[in-house]
């Protein structure tokens, strides 16, 4: 319809419907549409004259109009025509024109000139034509039937009086006679527009007689004060105070004739005047204090308006006062609203006159709800007792008077009204009353406004809390629904900054009075909430909870049952999450002890396994990672703050995505800021060449398969399947083959030593540890991650950057089985000033002993032992994976730098079977080496023999190589680094020399010592197959080595056993100048290493 | 208090919250403009007014926000910083603020103080005038982060109201507006003798300018918090809607607020007064007063036979406990009710007596009427009455003659379902002869169960049962009950349907996870096996709504009987209007008539078996000096008498008729239901009627 309605023909009027439509339009913010009608205005003006025209709609108009002037009228001109047409109007004889039409066209027209004077300049005569044409319409005082347009057209003059002060100042004296004339009730309007001028000339302090009828009504000009827009008005500063006293005491008369509403704007009007006047206060307060008394809510607050301007005049009627408002709120049948605004008086009222309120129990009592009052009544008046309270605060401070009320019995007695909160549901009004009023009495003496914490510590001795703490304790203890309640009370005041303390003391209580008092029962669980709070308290020392939380747990666990299994499960989780809670607020220190006694019973009695697994979590993190950083990790406002834009229903799609994707990058240049080191560096720097040669070896399928056909494979291929038989048919050969009693001594010992040897196949494998250190560097690890921490605060371990939950996943290409990866709970990075040392430390190797300083940065070092199970005796490199979580939760990937593996890593002691005893072992190895050595030769007879290992499903066969090196290096170096390297490998030491030299180093003990040198030399010689050896021996001795060896100081024994079953033997014969070293070994390929070792043992 | 009341804009909404109408003062906006530019530091308040569609929305809005259109009241944790429940106060209810244009919720886009009136299926909203810096005050307070106003330290709500009588103002437009709306536009009723009823102001000038007279009045509009509505299901509410699908009537409401303020400052929100000038107008032969000044509240003179009327309405409320640790509450609230047909500009005067008999509290007069000072027992009342109906007083006071119906009700639950009550009710205990009861009805409320059956019959009266109430009538209409006093039982057992609908909903909501522990009451319920009264209550009241802050508590947590009577005659309370004191000067000879007319209000008897809302005690001084005569008699301990319910009611009787009162209480016996004394423990009652004997042993040795 309002479409059809939209552009109707321009001459053509519109229809009441069409109208209607626009007004709404107009009405809805929608103009554009009508524009097309322009101009609108004449269309308007016109309708507004036509006789045919119906009447509702031409009030409808007239409104509208007033309503949209500033969209009508954009020139004087349209004023000019609008006072005209009002003009016609008002002459017209009232049988043509209604007399409502009459009365609506004089406001809307004053009140569209009003308006559009802010926008546009007003000609001064279409002014004053209208108020000439206002001034005739009243100038007909006691005229029968005109009478009610008389009255608007006095609110109209009053209006624009309003608008331009001392308009109508230079007819004022026309204005009092006609005043003093009318006698209809009209005469409420002429009385306000009289008062309304002598309040203005008052205001603007004109020197005007408003005794003088000499200027005529008729026809009128705005006076000069109006015109010269004010700058007359100082000049003429006399008031006529004589008159205006007179006029006064005329208006002061006739107030009973008022309407409520009018008796308001007289008032108004009037305090400024009698106060310009110095008019005596008990003047006014013998006219209209009597109001007061009247049930009219308007009336009421003019008299109070009056009161609170003339305080000093009506003392000693406060109580009157005070005791009128409090029966209105009494007043049933008055409208709840003016019954709440009352009591809001009386609150705001008593606040001005603070002092002189003096509550009494006969004062007070009056102030108890009564049982029908509606809740938002009661809550008021419980407010009163509040304030009365409060007045009892002060007053007694002030005299220490004890005439005055109890505030308890106050807070108490009011409280009956709503005291089925207790039982009603949490959410009821009740309980919201109630609670409004608990808070309204605990911080009644205390303002926000006052910067002084004394009277929040002095609200805490008072008893009001001391009353309220034991209030709510028991009704925590007795309803246990409306804990929430209480906890939002407490939270309530703990936001607030000034009355945070308070929640924390009311907190402080309950951990005092209520946590002994509780039940332990399954309906405990309802105290949690509370339990919450206080547990985030770091004001509450957290072992009374702690103490609560362990019996609590202690009892799920007694009482689980079949049919309990939820409740235990959901039960044990929340008093964990409070567990959690206090990990997160409070100095694991504090907690340390009887926390993870409470979460150690947890993760091991605990039914439910899931909160064993939390229990257990907790404990772990509360043992491993400093405080800081755990209440971080476990402070959940990061992922809330990351999470929250998402919370809101609309972005639920679109997730922000950056996060995900920043969290799966993994860092290339990780092994520049993460290093893993070996704690012992390797003695062998060119690790590159043998590993290398290591890879070639073991990657190509070939050369392995060779090694192990050398070594193993026949076994291997032979022990899982055809060996057994094999070995059945073999066996009968065996006793055939020629053995003398030496051999077989020989073999017995060899196959009772190889059954302690496990086989990796079947069971665990002997296994190489190497120990490593792991440790970052805070910079570049923040410069990494991108995070900008503040440099100056280095030192502290707070700005310190972490990782958590750090696994190192080894792999390596090497034959070292299967490494297990390891895992370190947290770490902190290193303070950024150590970090050129400890890159430097990272490149070159350095002793173990230069970790001295290192060590007190222990807590920035990870210790890491890396596992291996060796396959086959040979260096290698370990490559290591790390994957890390950062503080911001950010996942860290990458490779750090491979660990190297010497062949000195292998050199483990040999296995001594459990049935030797410990004093025999030197014995036992000592004969060992000597059987071994005699297997490895050559010659041996031994070869074609095999050995059965552990678990008797593999066996071994010895085929041992021998090698020569001779070491020029003066005896003392020599034994030096024996001693410091290969101590633990000597099984025997021989020649008396020697002997000395290591007694007095003391480091080789438990060895077999010699002391016939050349018998032992001998009889190794002579066991090592005479022929071959010596010639060999020979042959490297034919130069000039031999002959400066002439003096022979003994010989060391070493046994080592390499992984997983191969054997090293040196017989170092040791000389001033130059020491042989005879090396033998069942894994002719360690003979490569063996060289480059020995060399950097000894040589470097 | 530098400005009145001016109103800026009037907007009324529909229950489809779109607006239906609105007026705006395009002169008060300016001078609102003009107040803000003044001030430099808040010219960035909200300046022009909202289009219909935003102020639509920003009511919207807020309703989502505070649940409801008027809002919690109250802070409570769901409160938002910035709206007006965090401002915790119930008033905020009433004086709302709106943030137009929701986006941005800025003290520029707030629209405070917006008065908000609620009636029929229209919410009405009128901003006055306030000064800028008041709308700062309120958006701090309601912008504070801090826990909320410390009571006579802070700034608060309280202060600024004070300062504020436009809004008062805006208050009494709102309730006009809402009475046009509804068209609840009637005059208080005056009862004559001959006919029940007198109209109101078109029946004064009919006399004069020949109008047809219009239909009989109604009741008086009764406060807005009537709970007989909750109480009764569909007795009192009959009319609601009827009210609703009244079509807004916006002419009469263009004319009211054209004519009551035609620049936006109320001048007279008389509606009858208005609405009869625009009917009649005026006439050149409607001479003003040759001597004396006709004030604005009438604009018309009385013509013809002239006569006053007084008609004095009391409603009783009362809460029966007949219990030792809580006492009766019983108060009545009175108006004076008057029509003078008198000529010219009268004034009236009369002396009201026994102000202390009555215990009169409140006594509040219409603005016409000049109280001469107050004396103790007597007050003189001097009035220029207006034209109609109008209220010439209004009080609150003790029931002097003593409670109309006394007795007690017990209910107990035999089982889950089964309840079994008693009640023992005296009538018209110590009320004379042209007291009247001309009906009176008990009536159980049962909101939240199904009645399946009723048994049980009355030693007097007939009942009916509805789904989910029981109705007693005692005493019907026609069969009224003159000058004695009867004595009533009513044993019976009610049945109800399974508690069945709030379980399931309670256990749906246990599965929303609220509460895991819900299971564990049932166990020990079940453990239990017997009935457990409390543990029934529990249950039922587990999933209570709450209730507005206009209710005085949660009727639906209790269980009571609601007594709704009528007694004529004479005011239960003692004050009179004496006919042969009534002067009128210039003196005219003019018949007065006086009649009474006592309704019930909250009249409950709260099962003495069960809980029961209830308050602390005032302490009346003068109460007690009205006693002393008896104190004296009696030589009792003083403790005694203000604690023991009973002997209150017996100390004020006594007062006046001490004979009589002893004898009420020597003949008192109590029957009891043969299912309830089975339960023996609960019944308290019974102790009273030794105490009360052993007291009156007492007294008289």
């Amino acid at each position: 319809m309002a479409e059809k309605a939209a552009a109707p023909p321009r001459s053509k009027p519109l229809t009441t419907q069409e109208w209607e439509t626009l007004i709404e339009d107009f009405q809805n913010g929608v103009h554009h549409k009508w524009n097309s009608l322009d101009p609108l205005f004449d269309l308007l003006l016109s309708s507004l004259l036509r006789k045919d025209f119906p009447l509702f709609l031409k009030l409808q108009l007239l409104v509208f109009l007033d309503e949209f002037s500033l969209s009508f009228f954009t020139s004087h001109h349209h004023l000019l025509r609008l006072v005209d047409a009002l003009k016609a109007v008002v002459h017209a004889p009232l049988d043509v024109v209604a007399s409502t039409f009459k009365d609506q066209f004089m406001v809307s027209a004053t009140s569209i000139l009003i308006c559009a004077s802010e926008k546009n300049v007003i000609d001064p005569q279409t002014e004053n034509n209208l108020v000439e044409l206002l001034l005739t319409v009243i100038n007909r005082p006691n005229f029968g039937s005109d009478r009610h347009t008389r009255g608007v057209a006095c609110e109209c003059l009053r209006e624009l009086e309003r608008w331009r002060p001392g308009l109508l100042s230079d007819v004022v004296g026309h204005l009092w006679s006609l005043c003093q004339n009318e006698r209809t009730h009209a005469s409420q309007c002429y009385l306000l527009l009289f008062t309304s001028v002598i309040h203005n000339i008052i205001a603007r302090k004109l020197s005007v007689s408003i005794l003088n009828t000499s200027v005529p009504m008729v026809p009128f000009n705005a006076p000069n004060c109006v015109t010269d827009s004010g700058s007359g008005s100082g000049s003429s500063s006399d008031l006529n105070v004589k008159e205006l006293r007179r006029a006064l005491a005329f208006l002061l008369e006739w107030p009973q004739l008022m309407t409520p509403c009018g008796m308001m704007e007289f008032v108004c009007m009037i305090i400024p005047v009698a106060v310009a006047l110095e008019l005596q206060p008990s003047m006014l307060k013998v006219q209209l204090f009597g109001m007061i008394h009247s049930f009219d809510p308007v009336l009421c607050h003019v008299v109070l308006g009056m009161y609170l301007r003339f305080l000093e005049a009506f003392d000693g009627q406060e109580g009157e006062v005070s005791r009128r408002l409090l029966l209105i709120s009494r007043e049933s049948q008055n409208y709840l609203v003016f019954r709440l605004l009352a009591i809001h008086w009386l609150l705001g009222f008593n606040q001005l006159i603070f002092e002189k309120t003096k509550p009494t129990i006969e004062l007070c009592s009056t102030f108890y709800p009564a049982v029908f009052d509606p809740l938002a009544l009661k809550a008021l008046k419980l407010d009163l007792l509040a304030f009365s309270s409060v007045c009892a605060h002060v007053l007694r401070l002030k005299s220490g008077s004890d005439e005055l009320i109890d505030p308890v019995k106050l807070f108490e007695n009011g409280l009956v009204c709503v005291s089925s909160f207790k039982w009603l549901p949490p959410m009821s009004t009740e309980t919201a009353v109630a609670f409004r009023t608990f808070h309204k009495f605990l911080i009644a003496t205390s303002s926000h406004s006052d910067n002084d914490p004394s009277t929040t510590r002095n609200l805490l001795d008072s008893v009001i809390f001391r009353t309220l703490q034991g209030l709510l304790v028991n009704l925590m203890l007795e309803s246990r629904r409306l804990v929430p309640v209480v906890v939002a009370f407490v939270d309530r005041l703990l936001s607030c900054p000034k009355h945070s303390w308070l929640g924390e003391c009311l907190l402080q209580k309950f951990d005092a009075h209520l946590l002994p008092k509780v039940k332990m029962d399954y309906k405990m669980v309802y105290c949690f909430p509370i339990f919450d709070r206080i547990a985030e308290n770091q004001t509450i020392p957290p072992r009374g909870l702690l103490e609560l939380l362990t019996n609590f747990m202690i009892f799920l666990v007694e009482k689980h049952g079949p049919d309990t299994g939820m409740k235990s499960w959901s039960q044990g989780s929340r008093a964990l999450g409070i567990c959690r809670t206090m990990l997160t607020r409070h100095h694991s220190s504090r907690l340390f002890l009887r926390l993870s006694r409470l979460l150690a019973f947890t993760c091991l009695y605990f039914p439910d396994l899931e909160v064993r697994d939390n229990s257990r979590i907790y404990l772990r993190m509360l043992v491993c990672i400093p405080g800081k950083k755990l209440r971080d990790i476990l402070s959940l406002r990061d992922m809330i703050l990351g999470i929250s834009p998402s919370s809101h229903s609309t972005s639920f799609f679109n997730v922000q995505s950056p996060r995900p994707s920043q969290k799966f990058k993994s860092f290339k240049k990780l092994s520049s800021c993460i290093h893993l080191e070996r704690l012992g560096p390797l003695l062998v720097k060119q690790f590159w060449s043998l590993s290398l040669s290591n890879l070639v070896v073991s990657n190509t399928k070939p050369a392995y398969l060779e090694s192990i056909r050398d070594l193993k494979a026949p076994v291997e291929e032979k022990d899982t399947e055809i060996i057994p038989e094999t070995g059945r048919i073999n066996q009968p050969q065996e006793p055939l083959r020629v053995m003398d009693s030496k051999v077989a001594e020989i073999l017995n010992t060899l196959r009772k030593y190889f059954s302690c040897i496990p086989d990796f196949r079947y069971m665990p494998g002997l296994k190489v540890r190497i120990s490593c250190s792991l440790r970052f560097e805070s910079n570049t690890f923040n410069r990494m991650l991108g995070l900008d921490k503040n440099v100056s605060s280095l030192e502290e371990i707070d700005a310190l950057p972490a990782i958590y939950a750090t696994v190192l996943k080894f792999s390596s290409s090497a034959p070292y089985g299967s490494i297990p990866s390891y895992c370190i709970p947290f770490l902190l990075g290193e303070p950024y000033n150590k970090d050129p040392a400890s890159q430097n430390v990272s490149l070159s190797i350095v002793p173990v002993g230069v970790g001295n300083d290192s060590r007190e940065e222990e807590k920035y070092r990870a210790t890491v032992v890396i596992d291996l199970e060796p396959r086959e005796p040979t260096p290698g490199i370990v490559d290591v994976h790390i994957e890390s979580n950062a503080e911001n939760g950010q996942i860290i990937q990458g490779q750090l730098q491979g660990i190297t593996v010497g062949i000195e890593d292998m050199f483990l002691k040999a296995i001594v079977p459990s049935d030797i005893p410990e004093d025999e072992t030197p014995r036992y190895n000592f004969d060992l080496f000597n059987t071994l050595w005699e297997a490895c030769g050559s010659s041996s007879s031994t070869g074609r023999e095999t050995f059965q290992l552990k678990g008797g499903k593999g066996i071994a066969a010895i085929s041992g190589t021998q090698s020569v090196k001779l070491l020029d290096v003066p005896a003392t170096s020599l034994i030096q680094a024996t001693e410091r390297h290969l101590a633990r490998f000597v099984v025997g030491v021989s020649g008396e020399p020697l002997i000395d030299a290591v007694w007095q180093g003391g480091i080789i003990q438990n060895v077999i010592l010699e002391d016939a040198s050349p018998v032992a030399t001998s009889v190794t010689n002579h066991d090592t197959g005479p022929l071959r050896l010596t010639y060999n021996d020979e042959e490297c001795e034919n130069g000039t080595i031999s002959n400066s060896r002439k003096r022979n100081l003994g010989c060391f024994l070493v046994l080592i056993f390499l992984p997983p079953r191969f054997h090293l033997l040196f017989q170092m014969e040791v000389g001033d100048v130059s020491t042989l070293v005879r090396i033998r070994t069942d894994h002719w390929p360690s003979l490569a290493y063996i060289d480059d070792y020995l060399e950097a043992l000894y040589l470097s | 208090m530098s400005s009145g009341c001016s109103i800026r804009a009037i907007w009324i909404l529909n229950n489809l919250d779109a607006v239906v109408f609105s007026r705006k003062f395009p002169v008060v906006e300016k001078r609102w403009r003009a107040a803000c530019n003044a001030d430099n530091d808040i010219d960035q308040l909200f300046a022009s007014l909202p289009t219909h569609s935003d102020l639509a929305d920003a009511f919207l809005d807020r309703k989502h926000r505070e649940g409801s259109a008027r809002g919690f009241g109250i802070r409570k944790s769901n409160s938002t910083l910035g709206s007006d429940s965090w401002v915790d106060d119930p008033i905020t209810r009433h004086i709302v603020g709106l943030f137009i244009n929701k986006e941005e919720e800025d003290i520029k886009n707030l629209l405070w103080p917006l008065i908000l009136h609620t009636k029929g299926l229209y919410s009405i909203l009128v901003l006055p005038l306030v000064e800028p810096r008041h709308l700062v005050a309120y958006a701090r307070l309601c912008k504070r982060s801090d826990c909320g106003t410390a009571l006579g330290m802070d700034d608060g709500l309280s202060s600024l109201l004070l300062d504020l009588p436009s809004v008062t103002g805006a208050f009494m437009v709102a309730h006009a507006i809402g009475d046009i709306i509804t068209g609840d536009t009637v005059e208080p009723e005056v009862i004559v003798s001959a006919a029940p009823s007198v109209g109101g102001l078109f029946d004064s000038l009919t006399g004069s300018i020949g109008i047809s007279s219009r239909a009989k009045p109604v009741n008086p509009p009764v406060a807005s918090s009537s709970p007989s509505s909750t109480a009764v299901p569909g007795s009192v509410t009959a009319d609601a809607p009827k009210i609703g699908s009244r079509p807004l009537d916006k002419d009469a409401l263009r004319t009211f607020i054209s004519s009551s303020m035609p620049f936006g400052t109320p001048l007279d929100l008389n509606y009858s007064n208005i609405f009869t000038i625009k009917a009649n107008g005026f006439s050149a032969t409607d001479l003003p007063p040759p001597d004396q000044k006709q004030p604005a509240w009438k604009p018309y003179l009385y013509k013809g036979k002239q006569r006053i009327m007084f008609t004095i309405h009391e409603t009783i409320h009362a809460a029966l406990y007949d219990r030792d640790e809580i006492p009766d509450t019983i108060s009545v609230s009175g108006q004076i009710n008057c029509r003078a047909e008198l000529e010219g500009l009268p004034d009236v005067s009369f002396p009201l007596a026994g102000l202390n008999a009555a215990n009169l509290e409140v006594l509040s007069y219409h603005p016409c009427a000049q109280v001469s000072d107050q004396g103790l027992d007597k007050q003189g009342v001097m009035f220029s009455p207006p034209l109609g109906n109008f209220v010439l007083m209004r009080y609150q006071a003790t029931c002097a003659l003593g409670p109309p119906i006394n007795g007690f009700y017990q209910l107990s639950m035999v089982s889950e379902d089964k309840g079994a009550f008693l009640f023992k009710l005296h009538l018209m205990e110590g009320y004379k002869s042209p007291l009247n009861m001309e009906f009176c009805t008990v009536t159980m409320p049962f909101p939240r169960r199904r009645i399946l059956s009723l048994d049980g019959t009355p030693s007097v009266g007939t009942v009916s049962t509805s789904e989910h109430s029981v109705e007693w009538k005692i005493v019907t209409s026609g069969r009224g009950l003159t000058g004695r006093s009867i004595e009533v039982t009513f044993p019976g057992t009610v049945k109800f349907a399974p508690w069945q609908n709030q379980r399931l909903s309670s256990s749906s909501r246990s599965s929303f996870g609220i509460n895991a522990d819900e299971d564990s009451d049932n166990e020990a319920e079940n453990a239990s096996n017997m009935v457990n009264e409390e543990h029934l209550m529990e249950k039922m009241n587990k999933d209570l709504p709450p209730v507005d802050l206009e209710e005085p508590f949660c009727w639906q947590a209790y269980n009571y009987a609601k007594v709704s009577f009528k007694v004529v005659g004479a005011s239960v309370s003692g004050i009179a209007v004496d006919p042969k004191s009534v002067s009128i000067y210039p003196a005219v000879k003019a018949p007065i008539e006086f009649s009474t007319q006592v309704t019930s209000g909250d009249y409950i008897l709260w099962n003495t078996l069960g809980k029961c809302p209830h308050v602390a005690t005032i302490k009346r001084s003068n109460r007690e000096d009205n006693a002393d005569e008896f104190f004296n008699l009696i030589s009792a301990d003083e403790d005694l008498f203000i604690i023991h319910p009973s002997i209150r009611s017996l100390s004020t009787s006594l007062g006046t008729e001490k004979n009589k009162a002893v004898k009420k209480n020597e003949n008192t016996f109590y029957t009891f239901h043969p299912l309830i004394s089975s339960i023996s423990p609960p019944i308290k009652g019974s102790n009273k009627i030794d105490q009360n004997t052993s007291l009156f042993i007492s007294l008289t040795t």
